[in-house]
């Protein structure tokens, strides 16, 4: 089951009947199967699932990290069966920021030349300064020559979450962001996630298994046996997935 | 921003990793050690080529035994050359009590025609274009030190008192001959016939040097065959190359080896920095994939990085080759008979593709790898890219390795052949490197410890055993490098022993010529009497080849030796019935005494091997000579190795008693005098002053001093063959070091103390550096025998090597293994763990 946006140009992604399956010692094994998806403009959507439900294989299906076995599916009205690996790196490029559950901070460079790194793939004047804006907006203007070893796990996050946003992206793809946190700073980070969001009108994709997290998001999906199903949240009260 | 752009942020970035200063440290060694060695070859290559007519004294030069005809002369001046007459003969010259034997070399108005000559007339050395006035003699600083006279002085040449107008510091054409053994004294013309030396008998070259465009000489060029018939030696730039000395080849051909050896070394060090290198940049290069860098732009940013460090490796490794150079270049310029052009860009340019090379044959495979990762490794860490299969590594290298051996061998069979041999050792190699490693690690887990030593010999054999594909693939390596280290180490003892040996205590210093048949027995009495070690008198009768095989022997030899010196002038022919010392049969038998004469009615002869090479003669071929107006007919018997260096009487043909004894012959021997035993000249020269006496000490000390300096030089080049061994070794243990940290972290947390981690990490580098020493001294044995084969050395067995390789192994790997795991020792456990998230 799917939510449709209004609005055809307002389309980030749409998927269609998406399926994939592996090829293991025991047979084929089926880890998505027939899951729809349609996601618009400015929209946070949460997909939650329990461990091994298959979440991070469709986050990189949706953001064209991999290729799905069926099914169609559309980036930013670009369908990507049409598109070779290359091509589907293109279509992110610039577009698509991500927040991963471990950091994904390259050790030997600082936070500043982390932030940069998504900027100097294509040619631009401002990479340093739209950097440094970035991590001070994230509240790390005092560490921007910290190696990653040297900063917390929350302030690596944040430089993960600058690095996300740097490109101004039409979609951010967000995997456990707070995975690796303790809860007062995952809070924080999830409040900086969103509160740029919204500044953006940015398009956001959260996994997670936090119901708490899934909770501030406009829709919730949970990923069930391969499929996607709406997750209604009672946005004030207690509620289990 | 540009790819270029961010590749060399990139670069600046990472020059922090252990694995780039290890890529950057082999590349610059490669590039140091070919561009020093072609540096220096070049230089001496163009110097040849370029100043062959200076060392020649001409573009042409004729000589014979009497002055030359007019119409010689006047076919040489219409054809557009400049002329100018020598005279060249051996004389003693004396002053007061004091004499010497000396090359006279008498000059023209003309003279030099090419350069000019280096002399010191009493106010510092000054480069002139002509020879010494009429009345004045210049002469070897030497020839000066030996009379004691200076500047101003009076010296007696034959019957004509002659004034020191100076010193020659160089002249343009140093030949050899006897004349050439000798100190140099010159004269101008007009003052040899007051010295009376030029009497009827007299051994006397005359030589008439021309100069021109080439167009000039091959206006001439038909009349060669003529002259060389009238037996006059022609002697063509074109074709008569100067060259060097053999031990100066000798050490061009090892410097070479060394090079490339150098090249190889560092080779591997790249292939195993590399590893670690791309390792490192997996996760950048899917984080890169993910933000939408396409697998194009990655493989060119990383390539770009690469070449970076491979140009600034290339310009550091250039200038320090040309630093190298100029160390060589002290080392050997006094030997060098030519002033050297300054360094040229075809080096430096090869230096460049040198780096490049290694770095796409070394690296290429490996780093594709950073193309192929997949954007989805950021969500699933175990998702990397499939290595590059062991062979694809080792056969892209091999092609690389082999297209660099032959452009600096320029010898595609050598550079094939080499590589073959290479990749089968390799093959070999890694069987009994598999062999090895097993049997030591089954010998280690039956071994029952006794005290912390034991326990940690144990713990470092199973921390191998436990590595087993990477510790194997070091293994390999550092077997390799050893070998090279080995190889490179031996074969200059091996050089070294040799040229000691050929020139062991009392080698003859002197040389008696034109000893005539009646002399022969006083001379020996007196010889026996006063010097020390002598040759023997050998009968000497000069000949001339005129046929092979009833063949004029032009037609007869190889064309491309059609022009072969031997076969424009006179040989020296002796006879023999014993082997001469130093003499080796390498093809057929040395005369049968109760059979001088062959069943098939001819003479036997014996002929030097690399003569019978150059003109393709065989057992069997009969020779034919013409001496003065007879001939004599003989049939090649034997083949002979001899050793030209040895200052002994040397004959490239020799025939049984018997044969040569009614022609027209005198002697010649060699033998040693000790300094203070001049009485003994004095007296030869009283009682037989037809007999020409050559003292041959100061080449022999030249030849001494070139032995000595080479001796450096090759010890220079050796220096740079072990840092590249050690770039190897620093590259390998970068790559594991990873590894190691994570194992010694997790070891910190479960309570093992410093100590222990210590000597584990010891005797783990030791065995591994004790079984590749082994492994190494077995590779190098083999390969020794075909280089030393190729260097003309006989091949031995070196049982030094074998006891010193697998010491020398466990403390250099040990020692540098144990240095290079200090840092994660010194961390806390905490700290060390916390590492664990950057491996």
């Amino acid at each position: 089951m799917s939510h449709s946006s209004e609005n055809q140009q307002d389309r980030i992604l749409y998927a269609s009947d998406l399926g994939k399956r592996v090829k293991s010692g025991e047979g084929e094994l089926v880890i998505l199967e027939a899951l729809s998806l349609d996601v618009g403009r400015g929209e946070s959507v949460a997909i939650v699932g329990s461990s091994g439900a298959g979440k991070s294989t469709l986050l990189g299906l949706l953001a064209g990290l991999d290729a799905p076995t069926s099914g169609a599916l559309e980036l930013f009205g670009q369908s990507l069966e049409e598109l070779d690996e290359d091509g589907r790196a293109a279509l992110r490029a610039g577009r698509v920021g991500f927040v991963f559950q471990n950091f994904q901070l390259l050790p030997t460079l600082t936070a500043m030349e982390n932030v940069m790194l998504p900027l100097e793939l294509s040619p631009r004047q401002d990479v340093a300064a739209k950097s440094r804006h970035w991590l001070t907006r994230v509240g790390l203007e005092g560490r921007l020559s910290h190696l990653p070893k040297q900063l917390s796990g929350g302030e690596q996050q944040r430089v993960a979450v600058a690095r996300a946003f740097v490109t101004d992206p039409d979609l951010v793809f967000a995997d456990e962001p707070t995975g690796n946190l303790d809860e007062e700073t995952g809070r924080r980070i999830i409040d900086l996630l969103f509160a740029l969001n919204r500044e953006s009108d940015t398009t956001l994709i959260l996994v997670t298994h936090d119901l708490a997290l899934a909770r501030r998001c406009d829709r919730c999906l949970k990923l069930e046996n391969g499929a996607l199903q709406p997750l209604e949240i009672d946005r004030h009260a207690e509620v289990s997935a | 921003m540009s790819l270029i752009a961010l590749s060399l942020k990139g670069l600046k970035r990472d020059l922090r990793a252990a694995d780039v200063r290890a890529l950057f440290m082999a590349l610059t060694l490669a590039v140091a050690a070919t561009t020093m060695i072609g540096f220096f070859l070049d230089r001496l290559d163009r110097g040849l080529t370029r100043q062959a007519g200076q060392l020649l004294g001409g573009d042409l030069v004729l000589e014979q035994g009497q002055p030359f005809d007019d119409d010689v002369r006047q076919t040489l001046r219409e054809a557009g050359l400049r002329l100018s007459d020598q005279v060249d003969l051996v004389s003693m010259i004396s002053q007061g009590d004091a004499f010497q034997s000396a090359g006279l070399k008498v000059v023209d108005d003309h003279y030099p025609l090419y350069g000019e000559v280096r002399v010191d007339r009493g106010d510092g050395i000054e480069a002139v274009a002509h020879g010494p006035p009429a009345g004045q003699a210049w002469i070897a600083p030497r020839l000066a030190r030996l009379l004691e006279v200076k500047v101003g002085d009076t010296v007696q040449v034959g019957s004509a008192s002659l004034r020191v107008g100076g010193l020659i510091d160089r002249e343009p054409d140093q030949q050899g001959g006897f004349s050439g053994l000798t100190p140099r004294i010159m004269l101008d013309r007009a003052d040899l016939q007051a010295t009376e030396l030029v009497r009827p008998g007299s051994r006397i070259e005359y030589e008439l040097l021309a100069a021109g465009p080439p167009a000039a000489v091959e206006a001439v060029a038909a009349r060669f065959e003529r002259w060389r018939e009238a037996g006059i030696e022609v002697r063509d730039v074109r074709v008569d190359r100067p060259s060097l000395g053999r031990s100066l080849e000798r050490a061009q051909k090892y410097l070479s080896l060394a090079g490339l050896a150098a090249v190889l070394l560092a080779g591997v060090a790249v292939a195993m920095a590399t590893r670690r290198y791309v390792d490192r940049h997996l996760d950048t290069a899917a984080l890169m994939r993910c933000f939408g860098a396409s697998q194009r732009q990655l493989g060119q940013l990383f390539a770009w990085q690469l070449g970076w460090l491979a140009i600034a490796a290339a310009a550091l490794g250039a200038l320090l080759g040309l630093a190298g150079q100029a160390g060589l270049l002290a080392l050997l310029v006094r030997f060098l008979p030519l002033e050297l052009p300054p360094p040229g860009w075809l080096p430096f340019a090869m230096g460049i593709l040198t780096a490049l090379a290694v770095l796409v044959g070394f690296a290429g495979p490996t780093l594709i790898r950073l193309r192929r990762v997949s954007a989805l490794k950021v969500l699933r860490r175990e998702l990397d890219p499939i290595p590059a299969a062991g062979w694809v590594v080792v056969g892209i290298a091999s092609l690389v390795f082999g297209g660099l051996l032959w452009l600096y061998s320029g010898d595609p069979v050598l550079a094939v052949g080499i590589l073959l041999g290479g990749l089968v050792a390799l093959t070999v190699l890694a069987g009994a490197a598999h062999l090895l490693l097993s049997l030591l690690l089954g010998a280690l887990s039956r071994f029952t410890p006794s005290g912390n030593g034991g326990r940690a010999l144990q713990l470092g054999g199973r921390q191998l055993a436990r590595r087993r594909q990477a510790s194997l693939g070091q293994l390999l390596a550092f077997s390799v490098t050893f070998a090279a280290m080995a190889i490179i180490a031996v074969v200059r003892g091996d050089l070294l022993t040799t040229w000691q040996a050929q020139l062991p205590e009392e080698t003859p210093n002197y040389f008696a010529i034109n000893i005539q048949p009646q002399e022969r027995d006083g001379v020996e009495t007196l010889l026996e009497d006063a010097a020390g070690s002598a040759s023997g008198l050998y009968p000497l009768v000069r000949g001339r080849l005129t046929a092979i095989d009833g063949q004029p022997p032009q037609a007869r030899v190889p064309a491309d030796n059609a022009n072969d010196g031997a076969l424009r002038r006179d040989l020296n022919l002796t006879w023999r019935e014993a082997l001469p010392d130093g003499n080796d049969v390498t093809a057929g038998e040395w005369f049968d005494p109760d059979a001088a004469m062959r069943a098939t009615g001819n003479v036997p002869i014996s002929v030097e091997e690399e003569l019978a090479g150059r003109l393709g003669l065989s057992l069997g071929d009969t020779l034919t000579f013409t001496i003065g107006s007879d001939t004599v007919t003989g049939e090649v018997t034997s083949l002979r190795h001899l050793d030209w260096e040895s200052f002994q009487p040397n004959f490239f043909i020799i025939f049984p008693p018997g044969v040569l004894e009614s022609f027209g012959h005198s002697f010649i021997t060699s033998f040693y005098l000790a300094e203070g035993n001049d009485a003994l000249l004095g007296e030869m020269v009283r009682q037989y002053p037809g007999v020409s006496l050559l003292n041959v000490e100061a080449l022999l000390e030249q030849v001494r001093g070139i032995l000595t300096q080479v001796t450096r030089a090759v010890e220079f080049v050796l220096g740079f063959v072990l840092l590249a061994g050690v770039s190897v070794l620093y590259a390998a243990l970068t790559a594991s070091r990873p590894a190691r940290a994570h194992e010694g972290a997790l070891l910190r947390v479960f309570g093992a103390s410093d100590r222990t981690l210590s000597r584990m990490q010891w005797s783990e580098f030791a065995l591994l550096g004790l079984a590749s020493g082994l492994l190494g001294a077995a590779l190098a044995e083999v390969a020794a025998v075909g280089i030393f084969t190729w260097l003309g050395l006989s091949p031995r067995l070196h049982l030094t090597m074998w006891l010193s390789m697998p010491l020398l192994g466990a403390v250099m790997v040990g020692g540098i293994g144990f240095l290079l795991s200090r840092s994660t020792r010194r961390h806390s456990p905490m700290a060390s763990l916390r590492l664990l998230g950057e491996t």
